[in-house]
């Protein structure tokens, strides 16, 4: 393929929200990784986006996953176990693809991201890394996206594994209401963000379940406002819990008056996670269902009550950690570097929302039809 | 007139939009919050832009300069992948226009009013920027031309709704009736969705033009799409079981209750039904089902309002027995009588909320009214004993719907443990962080 016909095609929206999400967040925290590694990172995911061949590809993500293992080791060490085991998947699924064993490849990229996104029972590397190391969570997100794309462009194309669609697609969408309800009964904030992520996680695996009869753009979606707001959510729960500690949701914190920005911006990434209209969350979601239904009615009611059930949860955790009698504080609201975070955060999310063909026209354009010759 | 009609359209709803969008940036980027003038002027603005556009669409509609515009107005595609398609269309109708003309009008009016009313409150700038919000969600509620579009106003609605509710937030009751209205709104709004969904499955296209084709449906279908869409609307407009949050609604500020509950989201589920009707017409047992809950609900207001104690709360069940009765008279077939009662009741609900505070004053200048026993408690004071204490406890109805929701509480729990002993048991990380 010449450079002249990969690049109007080529997923340079999806690089740039990936990239975005790498360097953002930590561009808002004083926590300071080296240089190198955030390069390495970067490369790994222009690698894995731009490759024609699906073991390059595969190998890029697995290096990534390899980086934020290293990255989570100190902290959490289910966590960089689960990213190494995913690694290794992603370089099975790679080598399964080279030889054309696209159900098995399928089943080693899908397990992959299981394992990534936090679908329950497998996601206890991903719980983790959301109560230790959040900011290599927040990566990780990043370069999940890009397993999702290089997953949906080099082994979802396989009829054989169309015939499984349901299933994923149901395990997902009723591991999504039982993920949104443990939501629901949370007693901090982290275990909330916690509860929050397996919840889409699941959400995302029903999406690439539907994915294999071509309705790749719900997945790539989903997974990137996943990856935008809960990048977004962890970011701000990490400034609050270097303002304030850890929070408890026991009852009202009172923390608006003394963090009015901080307030504001936590509502409108916990609002994206749900579907709040005039977000990319909102299109997600209602693409997403359809997809689903076509797939599995019953599935798609049950992402319904999961959606209904973590907005109202969220609503909970936010009433909970900023309203009530006001508590002051020392601590000073957002400083300008976070505050620009957010809101370019929010900006990706609302730009995607209302126009979510800047994402997936070009991706439409990338991944269909199917190239079967690029898994060599 | 037709290109001047479409882009009218189009700022109609995103006037106001821009306008919260604006302050939300402002309070977010800027080093200094917006001031009361500023905020109240960035939004009236986009307020009286909004009711501007409107006008330019009724003249647009009614062919004051050119040829009159009907049906739908069509932008292209939110987003189009394959065959599933998001139309970006807006629907003019005499139902559209005057339910735009109708919230493009008050918005502004309640606005000015809450300037004063509102005056040196710590939340003059979130009340005004949520005004926003919901002026662009009352509008897109009024003229989507498709569900998709619709559930966007309708959700945008219930948020700030939900915000309003708890904007004295430094007291825990408005905070936990702000959660509570939000949960009935959500879970009635998982009907729509549903809805949305199945009918863009079942009619090839979610475009309210489309709903036409819902004649040639099976009965099973058509009913089953009518139930989902009644049930979204009996949470919008609290009819019973759900009746249960508007009385805890009227915590908010008086200008967003008069607005609110008195005058346009309170009455957005009849909306729907009568965008819907085409689909709810041929289904005669959904319709059954909206004139006896619409009449339970009536009769249940009406005995709730005569014991209730409070200003706020008396109007809000006095509200609840009109909605209740329109329901009725939409599920009868009478919409256009729905239509008329509709805005002439938003009018007069909007006047008494706004006046509630006045009535303490009013009370301790003209005093209490002799009660007199009426002909049941003088015929069977037993019975209108047993009435009186139902009436005062609202049939208890939000115990009752904790009730219904403690199993599913119960089974988060079970749920969290299992996932509590899980990362205790077979992670190696250690003590917790």
């Amino acid at each position: 393929m010449t450079p002249e016909a990969l690049l109007p095609a080529a997923p340079w929206e999806t690089l740039a929200v990936c990239l975005l999400l790498f360097v953002a967040p930590l561009a808002a925290v004083d926590e300071r990784p080296r240089a190198a590694w955030l390069a390495l990172l970067a490369g790994t995911i222009v690698v894995a986006l731009f490759a024609t061949s699906g073991v390059v590809a595969y190998a890029a993500v697995a290096t990534a996953a390899l980086v934020h293992a290293w990255l989570a080791l100190p902290k959490s060490r289910t966590g960089a176990a689960t990213l190494a085991v995913s690694a290794a998947l992603a370089v099975g699924a790679g080598a399964a693809a080279a030889r054309h064993e696209l159900t098995t490849a399928f089943a080693l990229s899908t397990a992959a991201i299981a394992l990534r996104a936090g679908l329950p029972p497998v996601h206890l590397g991903v719980a983790s890394l959301c109560e230790r190391a959040p900011l290599v969570q927040l990566q990780q997100l990043a370069s999940t996206i890009a397993l999702v794309f290089v997953h949906l462009r080099f082994v979802d194309h396989d009829p054989a594994v169309a015939g499984h669609a349901v299933l994923l697609v149901r395990y997902g969408a009723f591991a999504a209401l039982a993920a949104a309800l443990v939501t629901l009964v949370q007693r901090d904030l982290r275990g909330f963000y916690r509860s929050t992520t397996v919840m889409h996680g699941a959400l995302l695996i029903a999406g690439l379940g539907a994915a294999t009869r071509g309705n790749f753009a719900a997945a790539l979606l989903v997974a990137v406002t996943v990856g935008l707001a809960l990048g977004g959510l962890a970011m701000l729960i990490a400034s609050l819990e270097a303002r304030v500690g850890p929070v408890s949701l026991a009852g009202p914190g009172g923390r608006a008056g003394a963090f009015p920005r901080l307030a504001a911006a936590f509502a409108c990434f916990g609002g994206a996670g749900v579907g709040l209209p005039g977000t990319a969350g909102f299109v997600a979601d209602d693409l997403l269902l359809h997809t689903l239904w076509a797939e599995s009615p019953a599935g798609a009611v049950a992402v319904i009550l999961a959606t209904a059930l973590l907005a109202v949860a969220t609503l909970i955790v936010f009433a909970r950690t900023f309203l009530g009698r006001t508590v002051a504080s020392p601590a000073p609201d957002l400083r300008p570097r976070e505050r620009a975070v957010a809101a370019l955060l929010l900006a990706a999310l609302v730009a995607l929302g209302l126009a979510p063909g800047v994402l997936l026209g070009p991706a439409d354009g990338f991944l269909d039809p199917p190239p079967v010759s690029a898994a060599r | 007139m037709t290109d001047l009609t479409a882009a009218a359209l189009v700022l109609t709803v995103l006037l106001p939009a821009a306008s919260a969008l604006v302050v939300g940036a402002w309070v977010l980027l800027g080093d200094e919050r917006p001031s009361e003038r500023v905020t109240r002027n960035v939004i009236g603005a986009g307020l009286a832009g909004s009711l501007l556009a409107g006008l330019v669409v009724l003249a647009g509609f009614s062919g004051l300069a050119g040829a009159p515009v009907h049906g739908d107005v069509s932008y292209g595609d939110w987003l189009r992948i394959g065959d599933f398609y998001i139309p970006a269309v807006l629907r003019l109708d005499g139902i559209s226009v005057t339910l735009s003309l109708f919230c493009a009008s008050l918005t502004p009016l309640v606005a000015r009013f809450s300037r004063t009313y509102l005056h040196k409150e710590p939340g003059f700038v979130r009340f005004f920027t949520l005004l926003g919000l919901f002026a662009t969600g009352t509008q897109l509620v009024a003229l989507a031309g498709a569900l998709e579009l619709f559930f966007a106003g309708w959700e945008l609605i219930g948020i700030s709704s939900a915000f309003f509710i708890g904007f004295f937030h430094e007291r825990d009751e408005p905070v936990r009736s702000s959660v509570r209205a939000f949960a009935t709104y959500r879970l009635a709004d998982a009907g729509l969705l549903i809805a949305t969904v199945a009918t863009f499955e079942l009619l090839g296209s979610a475009r309210f033009s489309a709903f036409q084709g819902a004649a040639d449906l099976p009965p099973s279908e058509a009913t089953f799409l009518a139930l989902l869409f009644l049930l979204s609307a009996m949470g919008k407009s609290a009819q019973l079981p759900f009746s249960g949050w508007l009385p805890r609604a009227m915590e908010g500020p008086t200008p967003s209750s008069a607005l609110f509950y008195g005058a346009v989201s309170i009455h957005a589920g009849l909306f729907l039904l009568l965008r819907a009707w085409p689909i709810l017409e041929p289904s005669l047992a959904a319709r059954a089902v909206g004139v006896a809950v619409g009449l339970v609900t009536a009769v249940y207001a009406a005995a709730v309002v005569r014991v209730h104690t409070d200003a706020k709360g008396a109007l809000a069940h006095a509200t609840l027995a009109q909605v209740g009765l329109i329901l009725a008279e939409i599920c009868l077939g009478w919409t256009t009588l729905a239509l008329a009662h509709l805005v002439c009741h938003a009018l007069l609900r909007l006047g008494q909320y706004l006046r509630a505070p006045n009535t303490i004053h009013d009370t301790h200048r003209f005093g209490h009214a002799a009660h007199a026993p009426s002909r049941l408690e003088r015929w069977s004071p037993r019975l209108a004993a047993r009435l009186y204490a139902a009436a005062l406890h609202r049939l208890r109805l939000d115990d009752r719907i904790d009730a219904a929701f403690g199993p599913v509480l119960a089974a988060a729990r079970r749920l969290d443990r299992a996932d509590r002993w899980l990362r205790r048991t077979a992670t190696f990380d250690g003590e917790p962080s």
